[in-house]
C-alpha cells in the first residue's frame, strides 16, 4: 500500500483539484437551494396565506412551525421510534450483509454463482408484489402493529444489493491476503473481522449511510404494519403533516427539516470517519 | 438443516394466515379497529369520538388506525384485507367503496339496522343512504353529506362593485361575474387569455375550478343531460350528447375563451385554495372541505353561494360512510361503535371540525353545523343543495375512470385540445374500464 509513494506529477494534480472543486460546486448548486428554501419555509409563520413566491428570509421569522409540528405530528414519539429502529436495524444489516458478502467471496465459485443469480432475481422482484405475503407472515407470527417488521429486513442485509456490493469488495482483496490468513491459522470469522472488514471501510461507510437512509425513510412498511399511533415512525408522522391545509405548510416543512437533519448528520459523519480515511496521509505528503 | 427449518416456518405461517382468514363467528377479544384518513385536526376529532365512546361505554375499546390520505388508506385496507386481517371498520367515500363492495369485503348492515333501537334510517339524508346501497342492501352508513358550492371573496366583490352571486344565478351570470372580477394590478378588467403573450397578466382571477369529471357532472346534469348511458349499469360516458357537450365546452371556455381561470402553470405554482386564501381568486368552486382552510383567513370576508344553474338546480353528492368488513373479528362491538358514531352525539363531535356536513338531518340543522360564530355566513347553502344533489355511479372501477378522465379534461381546459377529440378520447379510454367494472 506504501508502494504508491511516487505519486502523479504536480500540474495534473492541481488541474484535478480544480475539476474536483468545480464538481463539488455544481453539486452544491443543485442540492443546496432546495434545502435552503426548506429551512426558510420552515421558519415562516404558520396560519398565514402561503406566499406565491418563495422568500429566502421569511418575514417575520417564526419557530412556531417547529413547535406545532412536534405537537400535532407527534414528532418526538415518532423520532424516538425511528431512532430505535435505525439503531437496531442499521448495524445489524451492515453486519449481516458483510458476513454474507464475505462468505460469498470465500465459498466454492459454483455456490457463489448460484447465490449471486438468486440475489439478482430477488432484486428484480418488485417490493409491492411481496407486500401481501409478507403481511400474512408477520400477521401469523403476531408481529403486526409492532416495530419488528420494520427491523426484520436487516436480518437479510436489507437488500440483496448490499450483500453483492460486499461480495465484490471482498473479492477484490488480493488472494495472497486470504492465503496468509490461512497460514496464520486465523478462523474465517477472525479473518473477516480482523483483516477483511478493516480493508473495506469505505464500503462499510457507504453501505451504513445507504442502509440508514433506506431505514430512516422507509414509509411503506410502517404504513402497512403499524396501526398504533404511538408506534408511528417519522415518515408516517411527516406524512400526516403533509395533508395540512396550505396555510400550514411551514409546519410540514419544519417537520421535514427535523426528519432530514439526522440523515445529513449520518452522511457527514460517514464521510469524516470513513471515506476520508487515507486522505490525511495523502495531503501530508510534500 | 436451517434453510429447511426456515422454509417450514414460512410455510406454516402462510397456511396459518390463509386458514385464519376464512370467516368467524362471535367476537374476538381486543379493541375494535377503525381505519380513517384525514388531516391532523380531523384525526383529532376522531380521537375525541373514540374517547367519548369509550367513556360512554366503560370496557369498550376502539383503536383508531390513522392514514393521512385516501391513497394511504387504500394501501392499508387492501393489504390488510388480502392478508386476512382487515380492520373492523373503515371510513370510505361512495365513489371509492365500489371496488370493496364488488369483492364482497363489506358486510351488509340491513339486519343490524332493523334490529337497532338507536338508528332510524329516516334520521339521515336519503341521498347519502342510497349512495351506499349495493345490490339493494345497505352496506355502509353515511357520516357526512356535502355538495359543491361557490366560495367567493366578499371584500373583493365590494371593492370592484360587482354584484355578489346569489341563489338561482345562471351559468352565464357566473361567466359574466368571473370576467368582471378578472383584474390586473391596477384593478382594471383584463382578459386572462392574453396572459400567454406579452400583455398584462391578471393579478386577480375570476374563478377557480378543477377540470375533473366530478366537477363537470353537476353542470351536465343541470343542462338536462347525463354523464353515463345507464344509471345503474353504466357502460360508457355520454358526453357526446348536445347538452353534455355544451356544458363541457362552457367549462373549457372558462380558460380557453375567457381566461377567467388561472393557467395550468399558475395552478402548479399556487393551487386554487391558496390563491383564494391569498385574495387573488374571486370565486372558487369547491366542496365543504375548503371551509376549514378558509376559516384562517383574516384579511377579507368570504361566503358561499350555490352552484350556477343551466336548466335546473343540481348538485353532486360527496359523502363518506362507515363500512364494516366481512372478515372483521369483532362485528358486534364494531356495530355498537358505529351506532354511536353516526348517532346525534357522534356526529356533533365530527361536525365541530367544520370540514363536513353531518348526514344526520337533526345535527345538520342544529347550531353544531349552522352556528353563526364561524364563517361562512350562508352555511345553509350546503343544506339547501342536499335535496338537489345526485350521486355519481358507484361502479367498482370508478376511481380509475376519475384518474383517466382528469388527464384528458386537464388537457382540454389548459392545452385547448379539440372538443371532438376530447369527447372521443374520454369515451374510448373509459369504455374498457366500465366493461371491467362491477355494479351494485
Amino acid at each position: 500500500m506504501g508502494g504508491r509513494a511516487s505519486g502523479p506529477p504536480p500540474l495534473p494534480e492541481a488541474a484535478g483539484r480544480i475539476w474536483h472543486t468545480l464538481g463539488a460546486a455544481f453539486v452544491i448548486l443543485v442540492f443546496v437551494p432546495p434545502l435552503l428554501l426548506l429551512v426558510s419555509g420552515s421558519l415562516t409563520e404558520p396560519g398565514l396565506p402561503p406566499s406565491p413566491t418563495p422568500q429566502l428570509v421569511p418575514d417575520p421569522v417564526s419557530t412556531d412551525g417547529y413547535r406545532r409540528a412536534v405537537e400535532i405530528g407527534g414528532l418526538l414519539r415518532a423520532s424516538l421510534n425511528s431512532v430505535l429502529v435505525a439503531v437496531v436495524a442499521v448495524p445489524l444489516s451492515v453486519l449481516v450483509a458483510s458476513l454474507a458478502g464475505f462468505a460469498l467471496a470465500r465459498v466454492a465459485p459454483r455456490t457463489t454463482a448460484t447465490v449471486v443469480a438468486a440475489s439478482l432475481v430477488a432484486l428484480m422482484v418488485p417490493a409491492t408484489a411481496l407486500l401481501v405475503p409478507r403481511f400474512a407472515i408477520f400477521r401469523a407470527l403476531g408481529l403486526t402493529d409492532t416495530l419488528v417488521p420494520l427491523i426484520a429486513p436487516a436480518l437479510l442485509g436489507t437488500s440483496p444489493l448490499y450483500v453483492l456490493v460486499y461480495y465484490l469488495a471482498f473479492r477484490a482483496l488480493p488472494r495472497d491476503l486470504y492465503d496468509a490468513c490461512l497460514v496464520e491459522d486465523l478462523s474465517p470469522m477472525r479473518t473477516w473481522w480482523r483483516v477483511a472488514l478493516p480493508l473495506v471501510r469505505p464500503v462499510t461507510a457507504a453501505l451504513t449511510a445507504l442502509t440508514f437512509v433506506l431505514t430512516w425513510s422507509n414509509f411503506l412498511d410502517p404504513l402497512i404494519y403499524v396501526y398504533d399511533r404511538d408506534l408511528f415512525t417519522l415518515p408516517l408522522a411527516l406524512r400526516s403533516l403533509s395533508v395540512l391545509d396550505p396555510t400550514n405548510f411551514p409546519v410540514f416543512l419544519a417537520g421535514a427539516v427535523l426528519a432530514t437533519a439526522p440523515a445529513l448528520l449520518v452522511f457527514v459523519l460517514a464521510q469524516r470517519r470513513f471515506l476520508h480515511h487515507d486522505d490525511p496521509t495523502g495531503r501530508d505528503r510534500p | 438443516m436451517r434453510p429447511k427449518a426456515l422454509f417450514a416456518l414460512l410455510l406454516t405461517a402462510v397456511l396459518l394466515a390463509t386458514g385464519c382468514g376464512a370467516g368467524s363467528s362471535g367476537d374476538a377479544k381486543g379493541p375494535v379497529q377503525l381505519l380513517v384518513f384525514g388531516a391532523p385536526e380531523e384525526l383529532a376529532a376522531y380521537r375525541t369520538l373514540t374517547e367519548a365512546y369509550e367513556k360512554a361505554r366503560p370496557g369498550a375499546e376502539v383503536q383508531l388506525v390513522e392514514a393521512s390520505d385516501r391513497k394511504d388508506l387504500l394501501a392499508r385496507l387492501a393489504t390488510a384485507v388480502a392478508g386476512g386481517a382487515p380492520p373492523d371498520l373503515f371510513l370510505m367515500n361512495y365513489r371509492f367503496y365500489g371496488q370493496f363492495a364488488a369483492k364482497n369485503v363489506v358486510e351488509s348492515l340491513d339486519e343490524r339496522i332493523a334490529a337497532s333501537d338507536r338508528i332510524d334510517p329516516a334520521d339521515y339524508y336519503p341521498v347519502a343512504m342510497d349512495a351506499f346501497k349495493w345490490g339493494g342492501r345497505q352496506l355502509c352508513l353515511p357520516q357526512n353529506v356535502s355538495s359543491l358550492a361557490v366560495y367567493y371573496n366578499r371584500t373583493l366583490f365590494a371593492k370592484y362593485g360587482v354584484a355578489e352571486p346569489k341563489t338561482g344565478w345562471t351559468w352565464n351570470d357566473m361567466v359574466g361575474t368571473a370576467i368582471a372580477m378578472t383584474r390586473d394590478s391596477r384593478g382594471v378588467v383584463v382578459k386572462g387569455t392574453e396572459s400567454e403573450g406579452a400583455a398584462v397578466r391578471p393579478v386577480v382571477h375570476g374563478l377557480g375550478v378543477e377540470p375533473s369529471i366530478i366537477r363537470l357532472a353537476p353542470l351536465v346534469w343541470s343542462n338536462g343531460a347525463e354523464i353515463v348511458d345507464d344509471l345503474d349499469k353504466p357502460t360508457r360516458l355520454t358526453l357526446d350528447t348536445p347538452a353534455a357537450r355544451d356544458a363541457l365546452k362552457n367549462l373549457v371556455d372558462l380558460r380557453q375563451a375567457y381566461g377567467v381561470v388561472p393557467t395550468d402553470e399558475e395552478v402548479e405554482a399556487e393551487d386554487d385554495e391558496s390563491r383564494f386564501a391569498n385574495g387573488r381568486l374571486a370565486m372558487l368552486m369547491s366542496s365543504r372541505r375548503s371551509t376549514t382552510t378558509f376559516r384562517s383567513i383574516i384579511d377579507f370576508e368570504w361566503d358561499v353561494a350555490p352552484l350556477p344553474v343551466y336548466q335546473k338546480q343540481v348538485g353532486v353528492l360527496h359523502s363518506d360512510a362507515y363500512c364494516m368488513t366481512r372478515g372483521g373479528k369483532r362485528k358486534d362491538a364494531a356495530w355498537r361503535f358505529l351506532e354511536f358514531a353516526i348517532s346525534e352525539e357522534g356526529q356533533r363531535i365530527i361536525a365541530a371540525t367544520g370540514r363536513t356536513v353531518p348526514s344526520h338531518i337533526g345535527v345538520s340543522e342544529s347550531a353544531a353545523f349552522l352556528g353563526p360564530s364561524q364563517p361562512p355566513r350562508s352555511a345553509r347553502v350546503f343544506l339547501d343543495a342536499i335535496p338537489t344533489v345526485r350521486a355519481l355511479p358507484t361502479v367498482s372501477t370508478w376511481p380509475e375512470i376519475e384518474d383517466v378522465t382528469y388527464g384528458i379534461l386537464e388537457n382540454a381546459m389548459h392545452r385547448g385540445d379539440r372538443l371532438d377529440d376530447v369527447i372521443r378520447d374520454l369515451d374510448q379510454q373509459t369504455r374498457p374500464l366500465f366493461a371491467r367494472g362491477e355494479h351494485g
